[in-house]
């Protein structure tokens, strides 16, 4: 029983990596742009279908398939960056939430219209079992949990002491000042909005030989788990959406195995209604750091 | 202006009642000429456009973004659904105990979600939708789950001894026809009234409207709960048209779907909401455009609606409305 | 008349984390008199205000308007059932709508009884809606204002929109009006033009006042009692003469 409640948790800290990747970026680009973007998961949708495309049609394998599905976005990102949420910068909320959503629909659909809706079958990644302290594990999910390490070790440091991250922190805190200083704001969101889309892209391509399938409408889960981590982290901080997205996942697999597998996607949205009533500043801190 | 304008004006031919009786006939006519496809095509867009006039009081004029919607329009369809199918009760008492228990709903929803501000707001009502989903997923007993409700009848009408059912297109299209007027009519009721004014004061600037006395909180809530029943009686009628329910109208695609009838056709404009539920609403439904096709096309819309065009058609509409008056 | 004062503030606190922006102030406003409070900058005069119009709660205190206790009440509700209204340092107006618009709405909570009479679309709601709109449009002509009366607020001169929510706050037929700086920011010909309504305000229809100013030579000129203010604290208050003799306000004011 106690072994059994352990895997669970151990499961839902994968699921928490997967969703603390995606919504890191998403939570630096609420700190830069102001804008919640709710585009965000199509972008972790398109690195997976980047990735899946290079197996399916290229033979290629599955790390340079994860190299191809993040630059692809990359591409795309910087075009939706530059036409798009570049013009966000400083514009009601409003603008933000329906530019963004129109963005979602545009990529979606796109993706539904080339590939086709249906399910499809990702065959890359490292689904070999191993064996860790006593208990075991798919490779690939422990190749998911390095990398959210790596990646917020990364952020940390680079957001402490590189130039971007410190123009980044500069203009989270204060826009009109970093005008002032000769901080080139646009630049600043363009490249978070790249790096955040990139993380996103990621995340996708590593999840995708743990859920074995993809498809064109899986982006808009993953954007409605993520809205909730973000929200708990307290927008724009880069740990509280570490332990949020840590808390969204083991609630969520502990949901799914004692309450019902149907109650598990709705967990994030009912905590978030919750913590929005209780806190609407979010768990970890209401100083939006970032 | 020549000096003689100032004592009488001169007299001009006001072509607005000629043009609204022309359109009167036209939409009375409307099943001599057109196909079933056709009027299918025009009676989607009627339905959508009584969630879409509560939403354009809810965005257009009280200022409050919301994406709420399709939770009520589902929880319309299904209350009139499940009324029609476990009761048998005639449309009429369905079509009012949906918009009833929407805005019932929507009270309990409303009080916490409106004390947040813009973008939480946004995301809480997004979370609705979502919630409603997995509750009509979920509710076996009561809703059948993803099997969704069908065989939801006819609108059927039970007046003393008398009762008729509406089957066909085209007697379908006229019930739809008349509750669209309806509607039209009562948001245009609304926004004339002086609680429409406090509305577009709130819009303007909420503390300001605050310090001349408006209570602004207690007026977005129960604009909020009027744009849930008016959701709820387009979900009603959406559901005795299509005969069957599913989770899946508790939809994001909806949501959207409102959105860009009101952003598009004009938010804070009632003949905007109207000319925009049957341009991006019926024209697409008549053109037959594949629903990626056309999702691809309401996200080029927002885009554009943000950033170039953000009075959708109102502006053009506007001119038409004075040319209509000002000819000579 | 009365000799009880239309409004009384007593005890008032009011601190954000340490800083106490204001810090046990008690006033009162005498019926039909027009009150002065001045400070220098920081000196929680804003605090003080937000505090007492309801848009921000006080830590401790009471407030009392025209013998009946309103403290806690929230904006509207003082302005509605209190009929105090207040005026914003920053000069707003509802901009997309007209002069007539704007007159119109800020009356409409004070003819209908409640919320949901305002919804109403009978002869009753259209009477009172065309009354309002008679006594607007006899306040922009007083206001002078008659010939934009048709134009967006929000397109017309920053002195023009000052007239405008001067007029507002006339057409609930006021009790007490609290003027944050009414004077900022506009030239002379129109502080004259600012004066005289406050003065005709005040004479025809007796609402009292409660103005913020930093203009000096205005506040002398209309008030009949000054209350100053220094961090957050009451440091005098009298007569105009007394408070231009008084060598702590000028100590405060020039920096000591």
């Amino acid at each position: 029983m106690v072994s059994a409640i352990f895997e669970q948790i151990v499961n839902g800290i994968v699921s928490g990596s997967v969703y603390a990747i995606v919504a890191v970026g998403m939570t630096m680009i609420f700190g830069v742009l102001r804008a919640i973007n709710f585009a965000h998961g199509e972008y972790y949708m398109l690195g997976t279908f980047g990735a899946w495309f290079a197996i399916e049609y290229f033979d290629l394998p599955y790390p340079v398939a994860i190299v191809i599905g993040v630059v692809a976005t990359a591409v795309i990102a910087v075009v939706v960056g530059q036409f798009v949420m570049q013009r966000i910068v400083g514009a009601p909320p409003e603008t933000g939430v329906l530019a963004t959503l129109g963005i979602a629909l545009v990529l979606q659909n796109t993706v539904i219209l080339v590939f086709g809706g249906g399910y499809k079958f990702f065959s890359g990644g490292y689904i070999e079992p191993v064996s860790i302290f006593g208990f075991t594990l798919a490779e690939q999910r422990v190749l998911i949990i390095i990398v959210c390490i790596l990646v917020f070790v990364g952020l940390e440091l680079m957001v402490t002491y590189s130039r971007m991250g410190k123009a980044m922190r500069a203009v989270s805190q204060n826009i009109e000042c970093c005008a002032v200083v000769g901080i080139d704001v646009p630049q600043v969101a363009l490249r978070t909005f790249i790096l955040g889309a990139c993380l996103a892209a990621l995340s996708g391509v590593l999840t995708a030989p743990v859920n074995v399938s993809v498809y064109g409408g899986m982006g808009e889960i993953i954007t409605f788990k993520t809205l909730p981590v973000i929200i708990m982290g307290g927008l724009g901080n880069v740990r509280g959406t570490f332990f949020a997205a840590m808390i969204l996942g083991i609630a969520e697999s502990l949901v799914a195995t004692y309450v019902g597998l149907q109650f598990r996607d709705t967990v994030g949205f009912a905590t978030l209604m919750l913590v929005l009533m209780w806190r609407p500043h979010g768990l970890f801190s209401a100083q939006a750091r970032f | 202006m020549s000096p003689n304008d100032l004592s009488l004006p001169a007299p001009r031919r006001d072509l607005r009642l000629p043009f609204g009786a022309a359109l009167a006939v036209a939409a009375c006519l409307a099943p001599l000429f057109l196909g079933n496809y056709a009027l299918h095509a025009i009676i989607i867009a009627l339905i959508f456009l009584l969630p879409a006039h509560g939403l354009n009081l809810l965005v257009g004029y009280t200022g409050l973004l919301s994406l709420a919607q399709a939770a009520f329009f589902g929880i319309g369809a299904y209350t009139s659904g499940l009324m029609a199918v476990r009761f048998g009760t005639p449309f009429y008492l369905n079509f009012l105990a949906a918009g009833l228990l929407a805005a019932a709903i929507a009270l309990p929803l409303g009080i916490p979600a409106l004390r947040l501000r813009a973008t939480s707001f946004v995301m809480c009502t997004l979370g609705f939708v979502i919630i409603g989903q997995a509750i009509a997923k979920n509710w076996i007993s009561l809703t059948r789950g993803d099997m969704g409700l069908s065989g939801i009848p006819k609108p059927y009408f039970a007046l003393g001894p008398a009762s008729f059912t509406i089957s066909g297109t085209t007697s379908f299209y006229y019930l739809v026809l008349v509750i669209a007027v309806m509607a039209t009519l009562a948001a245009y009721l609304i926004v004339r009234s002086a609680a429409g004014r406090n509305m577009v004061a709130i819009r303007e600037n909420e503390t300001l409207a605050e310090s001349v006395g408006i209570p602004t909180w207690r007026y977005k809530l129960v604009v909020f709960m009027i744009s849930a029943a008016f959701a709820g009686l387009g979900g009603s009628v959406y559901a005795h048209y299509l005969t069957v329910v599913s989770p899946l109208t508790f939809q994001m695609y909806y949501s959207t779907t409102m959105l860009i009838i009101v952003l598009g056709g004009g938010a804070g404009t009632i003949s905007g909401v109207v000319f925009g539920s049957l341009l991006f609403v019926g024209l697409s439904e008549a053109l037959r455009v594949a629903p990626e096709v056309r999702m691809i096309a309401y996200g080029f819309c927002l885009l554009a609606l943000v950033f170039w065009f953000p009075k959708g058609f109102a502006p053009l509409i506007d001119r038409f409305w004075s040319f209509l008056r000002e000819r000579k | 008349m009365t000799g009880l004062p239309i409004l009384e503030i007593s005890g008032l606190h009011k601190s954000y984390g340490a800083v106490r922006a204001v810090d046990d102030v008690s006033l009162h406003v005498n019926r039909g008199e027009i009150c002065g409070l001045i400070g220098p900058n920081g000196s929680g005069k804003s605090t003080f205000f937000d505090c007492a119009t309801g848009l921000s709660k006080p830590n401790a205190g009471a407030v009392k308007l025209d013998g009946q206790d309103i403290t806690g009440w929230s904006l509207n509700r003082i302005a509605r059932e209190g009929r105090m209204l207040r005026s914003f340092q920053k000069t707003v107006v509802f901009s997309a709508l007209d002069v007539e618009e704007n007159l119109v709405i800020a009356g409409q909570m004070f003819t209908f009884p409640d919320l949901w009479s305002t919804f109403g679309i009978g002869a009753m709601a259209r009477a009172r809606v065309e009354a309002l709109r008679e006594r607007a449009r006899e306040f922009i002509k007083i206001a002078g204002l008659w010939d934009v009366r048709h134009q967006p607020a929000g397109k017309l001169s920053g002195g023009q929109q000052k007239l405008i929510q001067f007029a507002s706050m006339l057409m609930p037929e006021p009790k007490l009006i609290l003027l944050d700086e009414p004077m900022a920011g506009i030239n002379p010909k129109l502080i004259e033009r600012v004066v005289e309504s406050i003065r005709f305000a005040n004479e025809k229809f007796g609402v009292s006042f409660l103005v913020i100013e930093h203009n000096i030579d205005v506040v002398t000129d209309i008030c009949e009692r000054i209350v100053v203010l220094d961090q957050g604290r009451k440091l005098a208050e009298g007569t105009p003469d007394e408070i231009v003799r008084n060598p702590a306000v000028r100590e405060a004011y020039l920096g000591g």
